[in-house]
Parts: C-alpha cells; structure tokens; sequence
C-alpha cells in the first residue's frame, strides 16, 4: 500500500491506495472522478488523458508511487462556476463530440498545448492530439474546434 | 420562417459530454455492487472434457461462479438462429466462447478466479479457411446444422448465358476483404441490478438495442419481457457493434444477480472486446461480368462467401443486403448473384455500419474501373453508361421511380468539386516524372436501401408529452447511439411543435416505458423515428388545437401557423397564442396531452427463390473520390483527400450530418488502408488498439461533405439516411486511387504495407504450440506490482543490488508489459532521481541522464542544434503523452527492435554509463544491446547516463526514414538513420549508416558505408550500395518471414536516404 498526497483539481489528497493501482483507477474508483476514461489501458488510445503538473499523459500508464506530490487536472475541472471553458464551447459549436467517449482527453491534450503554445500551427494541433484516437468524428470538427478555440482565446487575452 | 431543419444545430447532449458528466456504462456505480469476469475458452474447437472450478470457488471474495447448468432458462440465443450459447455447455466454437462467469467482491478477484479455472479438452482441428469450409469434406463446425453454409441467398434475373453470349468481352475477378472491428472506444460494459419490483431485472450500460437485449435476457433467465427493463447509458460508440455481444454480457450479469441477488457490473478490457466481440464479414467475392465494346454491361454473375465465423448471428440480414445491392447502381438485364454465409472456428461477424455493403461496393467499383481502363473510357464515363437512372430496374427487378434516383446527381457533383478529370490527368502526367512517389485519384458509386427493408419488421415508436408549462418531453424507441439522433429528433418536434429546441427535453427511453421501436440499425434512426415522432407531435398538435381553436377564430388546424413558441391564425397573425399558454389551456381542460406515434415503413416485399421483389422503400445515393499519395518503396498509402456526395433526401441537422461524413469516411479508409484484424489459426493476434490500428488524427488531411437534398416522400421533411453510405465507398474510392497511382490493378483490401508491395498479406506465421497461449494473463492488467522510491541514486542502486528491483522510469514501456506478466514485480521509481534528470553538455559531447524523457530532449536547444538526427527519431516516438512519459533511458534498456532513439545514438557513437553499488564501467551502445529485448545489463545494474560525443567537424549532413503503418503513433516497422560528412573537395570522409528494425540487433551497416566512404556522392555510387546491401540482408535475415518484404523495402529507403544526403550537399 501507498500514502499518497497529491493534488486533483486544486485539491489535497491524501489516501492509500494498493501498488498496482494506476491514477486512473485512483481518479474514477476513489475519487470518482468518472469523467477520465479508460479505452485501451496501454497508452494507445488517449481516453484516459489528463494533465500532470502541466503535461498531458496517459492515466493508464502512471502508477500511484508516480503520482507522489504531483498536481493532476482531469476534465471536471474545465467548467469554472458554471462557465465551460472556452475549448468545451468550442467542442460543442463545432460539432467536435459525437459518443463523447474520447472527448474528455482530447479536451486535456488540447489545453495542455494551449497552456504552452496559444497559436499553435495546424500540425502542432494534430501533434498534441496523435495519441487520441476517436472512432466518431474523423477529427476535423475536433481540429477546428481547437483552431477557434485558440483564436478566441488570443482575442481574450488582448 | 426560422425553420429549425437544416442548420447547424448543437448536440443536445452536448454540454455533460464535455464536462465529463456523462454516464457511461462503467460509470455505474450501485450499492453493494458486485465485479464480473469472464473465462474464455482456451482453444477454438474442442469438446470439453472437464471444468473444475473449486479453486477459483475457494478465493476469498469470490461470490458467484456461474456455469451452463446454472442458466434458468433457455441456453441458446440468437437474432434468427439460436445458435448462440452466452455460456457453453461442453463444446467450445472460438476463442470468444465463454465457458463460465464469476462473480466478486473486486474485479482483480473476479479476474483471478476465472483463471484459476482449470479446462481441459478434447482439441479439433479449427475451421480457419473459408474456402475449405464449404466443401464436402470440411468438418462441420456445429454439426447440428448438417452444413457449414448457413445461410444461401440466390438472385435471378433474365438470362446469364445468353448475356454473356451477346457480350464482346467478358472477365472474371475474385476480391478478397478482411475482418474490421469496430474499436468503438468505450469497451463494453453492462450492469445487472435484481428489480424486486417485477422479481425481474434492470440492465444498464453500453447498449445499442435495448429491446433486443431485453428480449434476450428474458429468454436466458427463462422471465417474460416486463420482467427486464433496459435502460441505456451513454454509448461510447457503437457503428453496430453493441448489439449481439451486450445482449449476451447482459445474460451473463444477470445470471450472477441472480445467484447472488446483488448488482454485478461486467465491464470488458480492450482485450476482452477484441477477443469476443464481433465484427465485419471478411467476403471472398467471384465476380463476371460480360460487357460491350463500348462499355454497356451485358451480363454479371456473383458468386460470394462471406464468413460468419462461430455464429450465424446477423449473418441472414447482412448477406441479404449483399444480394440486393451486388450489382451496384448499374442496370444489367442479366444477373445471377449467390451468396452464402459461412461458419468457420473464428470470430463471428455481425452488424457494422454498412452492413455488407462495403465489401460488395470494393469488389463492384474496382470492377467498373477495370472495365472502363478495358474500354478505353474514363471512370465516369462507365458509370454514366450504366449507371441508375430515373425509372431503372435493379438486380432484383425493382422499378426506381418512387424517388428521385440522384446516382448521376450525386457523381457529377462530387466530380466537379474534387475536379475529378482535370486531376486525373494532371496526377497522370506527374506520374511518369516522378519514382518514388506516384498520386492516384479514384471514385466510387453506392445505391443503398434505407431502413430494413424486406429483412424485417420496420415499424417505430415515439412518445410527445406536453407539460402543463409547455415543455415538453420526448421519448423515441429508437436509441442514441453517439451518432446524434436526440439532436435530431428534438428538432424534428421543435420544428412541428413551432418551439425552441430548448423546450425539449429527450428522454434515454427504458424498454418498459415505450414499445419496441425496433433496432437502431440500417441508418434508419432518423427515418422511422422521425416520421414516428412526426406522427406524435402532430397528434398533440390536433389536441392542443381543439382548445385554442375559438381564441384564433378559425375552424381547422391547417388555418393556423407553429412558429417561434407562437400559434398564429395564418390569415390574421394579430390573432395569436403562446404556446406554453396554450399548453396550459389544454391542461386545465383536461386534454390527454401525451400523444403516441407508431410509424410502420411502407410495404416491401421479397421472393426468396428467385430473390426478386422490392427489396427497400427508397434508396440514396453517393459518389466518394479519394486522392492518395502512393510510397512505391514502402507500400504506404496516404490518404490525401476525400469528397463525399451524398444525397441525404433533407439534412436535419447540418453539424450532425457533415460529422456522420467525417466520421464515416475516416472508417471507411481505415478499412480500405490499415485496419488488418489478424486472426491465425483461430487465435486472435490483434487483441489490442497498439496490433489493430484505426486512423489517428494524423491520417486525416482533407474531407470535403457535399449533400445533396433530393426530399423523399416517405421521409421526414424527406430526409433519409446518412451514417452508412458515408463509410461504404471510401474503401472502394481509395482502393481505385490506388490502382491509378500504380498502374496496377488490386484485388484486396487493407491495402497493408505488404499487401501494396507484394501483392500479399504477409503475417507472422504462428506455430501450433504458440497458438494455445498458456502462460499468459487470461486478463491483462496491473496486478502484482509492488512499487519503492529511493531518495538518491545511491539508495536505488543500493535497491537492486539487493533486492533484485526493476527501474522504472516513465513507466510507458514497463507498465504495459506488467500487465500481461504473471510474476510479481517490484519496481523502483527512479524518475525524481536528480542525477539522472539532467542533459549537460562539455567541449566533447553531451551526457543525457537515463530519466531524460523524450519531450525534455526535443524541447533542448543545444540537442536540436548539435544532435538533429536524433531529435527527428525522438520526434516520431509514440504520440506526445508517450513522449512526455518515456525517458531515453527506458527506451534504451528495454531494447525492443523499434526503439527509435537506439540507432541515431548509435550512429552518433554513443555510450552509456552503467552503475551498480560497487561497480561503474562505460560501454558502447552498439554492444549494449545483443538482440531484441536482450541486452549486457548485469542484474544490479542501473543505466545512469548516456554520452553523446560531440562528431569530430562541423557540418554533417543527416537523413532520417521511419517507416509505420500509419501516419503516426506507430511501432517502427523499419527506420534508417543515415550521418555523412564530406570534404572540402566533395568527398565523403564519415558515414554512419544505422538500421532500424531490420537485423537481429541495430547496427552500422559497414557493407554500405564502405562503398561510399572516399567516394564523391552520385547517382552511380548510390546504386552500387545496392547489391552489398543486398547481400548483407540475406545473410543475416534471409530466412526470415519478413525478409521478402523488408529487404527491398530497406534497400529502396537506404539508398533514398543517401539520395536525400547528396541532395542536401549539392544544394549547398
Ligand atoms: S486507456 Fe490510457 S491510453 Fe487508452
Ligand atoms: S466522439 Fe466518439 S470516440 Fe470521439
């Protein structure tokens, strides 16, 4: 077993939690935090992405002694006081979520890029988003979605 | 008017799919709730000659173990044939078959009691070859049925032999498709809850049909229908694929309910769903076809065998829709057509959008383009000869003149939107100057039978309730599926009602609450639900009316306008009333304000014998062109551009149509290009989305949507269907692209790497031993793994010097092989070590700690300048969450062949730095590694850092090759790094020439750079690389399976590579 202390969403965590388990299994099972997907357990997919202290990995592949100390953002964090995130409104207008199965990691990896590149290039988009597969939408709604995103984005911060 | 019915509309589901608040199925979550597992048959054909459970029974936390003698009611189930065991009794038919299932406090019990489950059998020889199954001789693989054919559907018409008589020309060609999956990305998940009410069940989770499943769950568990209400969670995907194989969790759930009399959630891995679950017909496809000289087809006769694996399934309807439509949209006076679903010890196939046509569509295309190239005339031309027409005869002589028949529509707007001749052309005349790479463009034409059609029962429900506040409720008994059908049927009410879609609320129906609306299936979603909705809210409409009527002085319905949340009288539109008023009105005086619509399809009708009849009410049509970009070195197809002409009758909702594009052409290509489900001997090598590749972001460049609205009488507001014919073509389009590109003909798809460049779809052969795979985790996951982190590097060297601790770094490589290992292992997280974190340089070179993760390196300034052949190998590692995980180090020590940093550090003569408590010593990176996955590390080792010495001048020239399946997050298939220095006077003075992937271990290939080295660059030193090359590659892997594809390949790359060098030099 681990004692752990971590933080989700701004928040401390403190919980043991046996040696196998992963920090997906930690977010959906302890934390219920069901948002954070599992599609392929192997890091080939990208479902279960979310951002560790400013990156976007696969929830999969991380075990808990590795998420000893770190901060952990998943995708219920995005919507602000009943605000969603410029790249949630986005998803919605462009018609980027179909099942919404692959939806909440491809809005991780896409605001983990935005955090570091706000005008990223059409292949720096499709670079942070090659290890999320979605079976629904082909992609270019998801393309488009960040593109407008980051552009809104930009015009808000002017 | 601001009719709602053709924009761009929101999904309504929208906003808890992106915040995360959706319910999936594994989402549940119920009080006391109890974790399935499953045990899977060993083998794929044998009789069972014992099971014995006591051990798994013994493990503590274990609930339940059901088995086929436990199952209450009747064991066999199945859409038209109960051929189907949810559990077997003593046989086992494929490797999916589930022999028995447990129930447990957790799932890791549940899972390891369901390998402690001791089989043992009696083994057949599987059936694995459909070609062998039909015959005589073959052994039957359910002997009951006398016959390995289950299904045979013939189609006559007029006369073949006299047909082919009057032809001028006549040729025969046999296609070959594969298997696809469907990789919904949600796996499966079902959840049985014991219902006291009904003394019955409530099944949730990832379901397509909930009326399917609830009708088989009552026949499994021996109850009647009202006993089991279904209830569907969010679907994380479905293309077809949630049907059969969730009825049947679903059975396996409840039976644990009902030994346990707690809920049970049976959630499937990736490995699980791949294993069991079913998928796409591969077909064998015999075609002939008698022609003119000038193109008109005279006679066709089809002969197909589509394999159904283990279980007939939706085999009868999926073969029926092939026989209706084989022919294509072309009319031939003379058909004759046979097609025969076929049992084999496989996967068993079943519904997957397009439902038998994709493949009859790739053999018909590529048959139309070869007789057009046979002609003398243009892939439009062929089509336009023969093509449907108003008031055509199809195959089964069915008069089309019900609707407006837009074949010749559909492909003239997609022609001139893709600029289809021009570019054919163009492509052409690129193509003679260029050697590597050739451009091909290529087209392919539908006709498709919306809904059932004759195969069955097409009838649908909704459900319009108006509240006493005027919101208003809607409930459809077709289901939501992903594909945005709430959206649609919200607005199909909005814009009947006159409401804002707002105002409506669409209810996840539970099969107990509204009638069977049939399957959402055959894209009919939108046509019978929404003409049954249509039908709803004009009924409340009427109602509603009756009290309103006086108030706007008119006497009948159609006086009056719905618009804007507003009934107006239409002649007078001062006379007025708001609808959420007029609600009220209703409700005070007390009018039923709950209306049900039941729309029954038009009468169809089918001769079995002569397959004759109207096979569908209406039909749509489409037109795709795909522009590919053809690596004649490699075989690699990229797929540059598609154009999909659609005629959807109406769009409803644009945003949801356009998406039904995107998403189904991306399939569609993945079908035709890389999707390879690899089954050998009855064992399924593809258990996972790394072996079964679908397209990532990266494999889609363009996508252009063209609908064309041709309103059908029988549709609401005349639209039709969209999510099918979306995917069917493009397979064909760029399988004719490619054979544009090639100047070569192609008669199977994927058109893998191997299947391009030789001709072959070259696999892996399996050994019967390897086939039975014990020793493995019935159920990969992370299990038995104990995890430490030291505070320095002299605590974790200290570690596994004594307690035999295995490094882990990133975790990216070590946690997905933990998964399948059965040992426990202790891992030592040595990422935080500082020693090991950092990148310094010196005078002689750079030294990279071993926890160095990829994106560290490509993010360093100094790498990028001094070290770029590196950087552009560590680019293309895995996706950039990998990237951000996976350390230099890892890659390294774990020594799989594909590791790509391995041969550029190779080629920059790297070493590595290995230490242990009591020992450090420095070696070579090129002697490091002995062989895949084999390398000199001594047990307390740990590798700390990596030296990169500085190369010896400035101005190197560097070349980078790696070759993938697909355009990214690829496993290298082989790479070749390439360093070249050359003289003031143009002499080569350094080459590096590393492999990839290609021989035991990544070397210096000295037979290539002694050729070059003191040499000028040019076209002849290039091509005397060749033959040594050559024979190097033979002499260390001439053997091997492989080598008939990667020995030309790497020869071609190699000398590109050097091509690209001399390039780069003489630009300078
Ligand atoms: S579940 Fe983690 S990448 Fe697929
Ligand atoms: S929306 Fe379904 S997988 Fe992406």
């Amino acid at each position: 077993m681990i004692a752990l202390k971590f933080t989700v969403n701004q928040q401390d965590i403190e919980i043991t939690v046996p040696d196998s388990m992963r920090l997906l299994d930690i977010l959906r099972e302890e934390l219920n935090l069901t948002g954070t997907k599992e599609g392929c357990g192997i890091g080939e997919c990208g479902a279960c992405t979310v951002i560790m202290d400013g990156a976007a990995v696969n929830s999969c592949l991380i075990l808990a002694e590795q998420c000893q100390g770190s901060r952990v953002e998943t995708v219920e964090n995005l919507e602000k006081d009943k605000i969603l995130s410029q790249l949630q409104e986005a998803f919605l207008e462009n018609g980027a979520v179909q099942c919404g199965f692959c939806t909440p990691g491809m809005l991780m990896s896409a605001k983990a890029l935005l955090a570091q590149n706000p005008h990223p290039s059409l292949e720096e988009i499709k670079t942070a988003l090659e290890g999320n597969l979605c079976r629904c939408t082909g992609y270019v709604p998801i393309i488009e979605s960040v593109q407008k995103a980051a552009e809104k984005l930009g015009k808000d911060a002017k | 008017m601001n009719s709602i019915i053709g924009q761009k509309v929101k999904r309504i589901d929208g906003y808890e799919k992106v915040t995360g608040k959706a319910v999936y199925g594994d989402d549940l979550k119920f009080p006391g709730m109890l974790h399935a597992a499953v045990r899977y048959a060993d083998i794929p054909a044998g009789k069972i000659t014992r099971l014995e459970t006591d051990a798994a029974a013994n493990i503590p936390g274990v609930k339940a173990i059901a088995l086929h003698s436990d199952i209450p009611g009747s064991d066999k189930v199945g859409p038209i044939r109960q051929d189907y065991l949810p559990i077997v009794k003593d046989e086992v038919f494929f490797t999916g078959d589930v022999l028995a299932v447990v129930a447990a406090e957790t799932k890791e019990i549940a899972y390891q009691a369901t390998e402690a489950i001791q089989v043992t059998y009696e083994e057949f020889e599987p059936v694995c070859n459909l070609e062998e199954a039909v015959k005589p001789e073959s052994r039957l693989v359910h002997p009951e049925y006398k016959s390995n054919i289950m299904v045979h559907y013939p189609l006559i018409k007029g006369d073949i032999r006299k047909g082919f008589s009057e032809s001028d020309k006549v040729i025969e060609r046999t296609y070959r498709t594969g298997y696809q999956e469907h990789t919904y990305i949600e796996p499966e998940s079902v959840t049985a809850v014991p219902d006291p009410s009904t003394n019955g069940f409530k099944i949730y989770g990832s379901i397509q049909n909930p009326y399917t499943t609830r009708k088989v769950v009552a026949i499994f568990m021996g109850l009647k229908l009202n006993q089991v209400n279904v209830i569907q969670s969010t679907l994380g995907g479905s293309f077809g694929g949630k049907d059969d194989i969730v009825s049947n969790m679903a059975c396996r759930a409840a039976i644990l309910v009902y030994k346990t009399e707690k809920p049970v959630k049976l959630t499937y891995t990736r490995e699980n769903s791949m294993r069991e679950s079913y998928k796409r017909h591969p077909y064998i496809m015999k075609y002939k076809a008698g022609f003119t000289k000038t193109g008109k087809l005279k006679a066709m006769q089809i002969n197909i065998l589509a394999e159904c694996g283990a279980y007939s399934s939706q085999t009868f309807f999926v073969t029926w829709r092939s026989v209706v439509q084989a022919t294509g949209p072309y009319q031939i006076e003379n058909v004759q057509t046979d097609i025969k679903g076929v049992y084999t010890n496989k996967p068993y196939t079943a519904a997957f959008r397009g439902f038998g046509s994709p493949q009859i569509i790739f053999a018909q295309e590529s048959l139309m383009d070869e007789i057009a190239q046979i002609c003398g005339i243009s892939p439009i031309e062929i089509r336009k000869i023969n093509g449907y027409k108003q008031g055509s005869i199809t195959a089964s002589g069915q008069v089309l003149d019900q609707h407006k028949v837009s074949l010749q529509q559909v492909m003239q707007k997609a022609a001139h939107k893709a600029n289809f001749t021009p570019k054919y052309k163009q492509f052409q005349a690129k193509n003679k100057k260029t050697s590597r790479y050739k451009l091909g463009i290529g087209l392919a034409c539908s006709f498709r039978g919306c809904s059932l059609g004759a195969e069955g029962t097409d009838a649908s429900s909704a459900i319009v309730s108006v509240q006493a506040d005027g919101s208003v409720i809607l409930l459809s008994g077709v289901t939501e599926n992903g594909q945005g059908l709430r959206t649609t049927l919200s607005q199909i009410a909005a814009e009947i009602l006159g409401i804002d879609l707002n105002q409506i609320t669409f209810l996840q129906p539970q099969t107990s609450t509204i009638n069977d609306g049939g399957p959402t299936v055959a894209s009919r979603g939108t046509i019978v639900g929404g003409n049954a909705t249509i039908k709803a809210a004009n009924e409340i409409k009427k109602r509603i009316f009756s009290v309103i009527k006086d108030e706007l002085k008119v006497h009948k319905l159609e006086q009056t306008v719905w618009q804007n949340g507003n009934i107006f009288n239409k002649q007078d539109k001062k006379l007025s009333i708001n609808f959420n008023q007029a609600a009220e009105k209703a409700y005070f005086a007390g009018i039923n304000l709950s209306a049900y619509g039941w729309f029954k399809a038009p009468e169809v009708s089918w001769e079995e014998e002569t397959g004759q009849g109207i096979a569908y009410f209406t039909y749509v049509y489409g037109c795709q062109i795909v522009e590919v970009k053809l690596d004649t070195f490699t075989g690699k197809i990229s797929v540059e551009k598609i154009t999909a002409a659609h005629d959807v009758g109406k769009v409803i909702n644009r945003l949801g149509a356009e998406g039904q594009v995107y998403g189904g052409t991306t399939q569609g290509m993945g079908y035709g290009v890389m999707e390879d489900f690899d089954v050998q001997r009855g064992i399924v090598k593809s258990d996972n989305v790394d072996q079964y590749l679908i397209p990532t972001i990266k494999d889609i460049k363009e996508i252009q949507p063209v609908l064309v609205e041709n309103p059908d009488k029988y549709g609401p507001f005349g639209a039709k269907s969209i999510g099918e014919p979306t995917l069917e073509l493009t397979a064909a389009a760029t399988n004719n692209a490619y054979c544009m590109a090639s100047g070569q003909r192609s008669y199977r798809i994927p058109l893998t790497l191997e299947q391009v460049k030789l001709g072959k779809n070259l696999k892996k052969p399996v050994r019967q031993s390897e086939a039975s795979h014990s020793g493995k985790k019935l159920h990969p996951r992370l299990s038995n793994i104990k995890t430490i982190t030291p505070v320095n590097l002299a605590e974790a060297l200290r570690l596994i010097h004594k307690q035999k601790f295995q490094p882990l770094a990133g975790g990216t490589d070590v946690i997905v092989q933990a998964r399948k290992s059965n040992k426990t292992i202790k891992l030592m997280h040595i990422s935080k070590i500082e020693e090991l974190e950092k990148i310094e340089f010196s005078e002689t070179g750079c030294k990279i700690g071993a926890a160095v993760t990829f994106s560290q390196i490509l993010e360093n300034k100094k790498l990028q300048k001094h070290f770029p052949l590196l950087i552009k190998a560590c680019s293309l590692i895995g996706s950039t969450q990998i990237r951000n995980r996976a350390t230099i180090g890892g890659n390294i020590v774990n020594a799989a062949p594909c590791a790509d940093s391995v041969p550029p550090l190779i080629a920059y003569g790297a070493k590595l730095k290995l230490q242990s408590a009591q020992n450090t010593r420095e070696m070579l990176l090129a002697d490091f590694i002995k062989g895949s996955y084999n390398t000199q590390l001594l047990p307390d080792e740990l590798l700390t850092h990596i030296i990169v010495p500085k190369l010896p001048h400035p101005g190197y020239f560097y070349s980078y090759f790696q070759l993938g399946r697909r355009q990214a997050v690829n496993i290298t298939r082989m790479s070749v790094s390439v360093l070249v220095h050359l003289n003031e006077s143009g002499i080569v003075d350094d080459c590096r020439v590393v492999d990839g992937s290609l021989f035991k271990k990544p070397q210096r290939i000295k037979a290539v750079e002694e050729v070059l080295l003191k040499q000028k660059l040019s076209k002849d030193i290039i091509a005397a690389v060749e033959q040594p090359l050559s024979q190097k590659i033979e002499d260390e892997i001439g053997g091997r399976w492989s080598a008939e594809y990667k020995k030309p390949v790497f020869i071609d790359i190699c000398q590109d590579a050097l091509n690209d060098i001399w390039q780069q030099a003489r630009k300078k």
